[in-house]
């Protein structure tokens, strides 16, 4: 019926954990968005869910679907913006992994609150 | 009779703490009360309440009934204690107050932002008793049926459609949508583990209600002075494109 409908998240990009100048907290992870510049901007994320996508080599089970696929996903939550430079925080249900960095986020539009 | 010695001396009378001698059931003697009232009610015949009462029982080879005592004798003590259920838990899902956004009200041309009807645009019709909106594609625009779908999973933008004529059946509630269980015997004779999953298809009163209700709703959009532009708008899907930023974005 309707043709596929294109994207449904902003993209983001990992750019790091918090982090002091010595000492970082792998579990909170910082999330540069693309067009975002500012801690207005940024605060349209907060609450929103994110996800970071990637590859695997072993294939492994997709809920409500037969198929096995090799993406893999960890789920997370967008929390705060920190500063004001338009980046965002958000937290994942495991903590992202340190090759993700610079490596794409996706940060959806819901939980909506438009 | 005898002479009244007490002639024009009071009946009752104070004592030094200011207490009277005499209590009112006894001044009903002494004035013989009794002799003015005649007024008495017939006594009414108690209700009878029966002993015992006829209780159906489950089970073939039970005997249909039982003889169940109304009121259980002293002597009763169960057998086991049952789990008390607790019932002065204050917030019941049923009980919880249902809010709703301002921004979708019915009519409204809202965005699924998750599911398998993602970046479809339908038309938000109601708010169901369990806080979860009633939308619909319509079916014929872009293939969504009628569904229940969290507000949290929805855009609403600006433009909206006048959907005070569409009246959705009020048998169209959370439990028209609830899921239907099959009911599966685990037969001893069959293989347990030949239980098909059957794929889901919609009920015959399904097909007529979306029908029914789609019809209402094409109408409603062919009276918008953008009629013809927002049958191509519910057709297309949403997506983000490059430069796009949902920030930035006003829907």
């Amino acid at each position: 019926m309707a043709p596929k409908s294109g994207r449904l998240y902003a993209k983001a990009v990992f750019t790091g954990f918090k982090r002091g100048l010595r000492n970082q907290h792998e579990n909170t992870a910082l999330l540069k968005v693309d067009g975002c510049a500012g801690q207005e901007d940024a605060r349209r994320y907060i609450g929103k869910r994110c996800v970071y996508v990637y590859k695997a080599k072993n294939k492994t089970s997709v809920p409500n679907s037969k198929e096995k696929s090799q993406l893999r996903c960890i789920w997370g939550k967008v929390t705060r913006p920190p500063g004001n430079a338009g980046s965002v925080r958000a937290k994942f249900r495991r903590n992202l992994p340190p090759q993700a960095m610079g490596c794409r986020v996706r940060i959806m539009l819901y939980p909506s609150r438009i | 009779m005898a002479k009244n010695k007490n002639k024009g001396k009071p009946r009752n009378y104070a004592l030094d703490s200011g207490v009277y001698r005499f209590s009112a059931s006894k001044m009903f003697h002494k004035k013989a009360i009794h002799k003015f009232l005649k007024k008495t009610v017939a006594k009414k015949p108690a209700d009878k309440k029966p002993v015992f009462v006829e209780k159906k029982i489950k089970g073939d080879k039970n005997g249909g009934t039982r003889m169940v005592r109304v009121k259980k004798l002293t002597n009763n003590v169960p057998t086991m204690d049952l789990k008390k259920k607790n019932t002065t838990r204050k917030s019941v899902f049923s009980k919880h107050s249902r809010k709703l956004r301002p921004s979708l009200t019915p009519g409204v041309v809202v965005i699924i932002l998750a599911g398998v009807h993602k970046g479809k645009r339908v038309v938000v019709l109601k708010q169901l008793e369990t806080g979860l909106l009633l939308i619909t594609g319509p079916l014929k625009l872009n293939g969504c049926p009628l569904r229940r779908i969290n507000q949290r999973y929805l855009l609403a933008t600006k433009t909206s459609i006048n959907v005070s004529g569409v009246k959705v059946p009020e048998t169209i509630n959370d439990k028209y949508f609830a899921r239907v269980k099959s009911d599966n015997k685990v037969k001893k004779d069959g293989n347990i583990f030949e239980n098909k999953k059957e794929d889901y298809k919609p009920s015959e009163q399904r097909k007529a209600d979306q029908a029914s209700v789609d019809k209402q709703v094409l109408e409603a959009i062919k009276k918008h002075p953008q009629g013809a532009a927002l049958k191509s708008y519910f057709k297309a899907g949403f997506g983000l494109n490059k430069g796009e930023y949902p920030h930035k974005m006003i829907f």
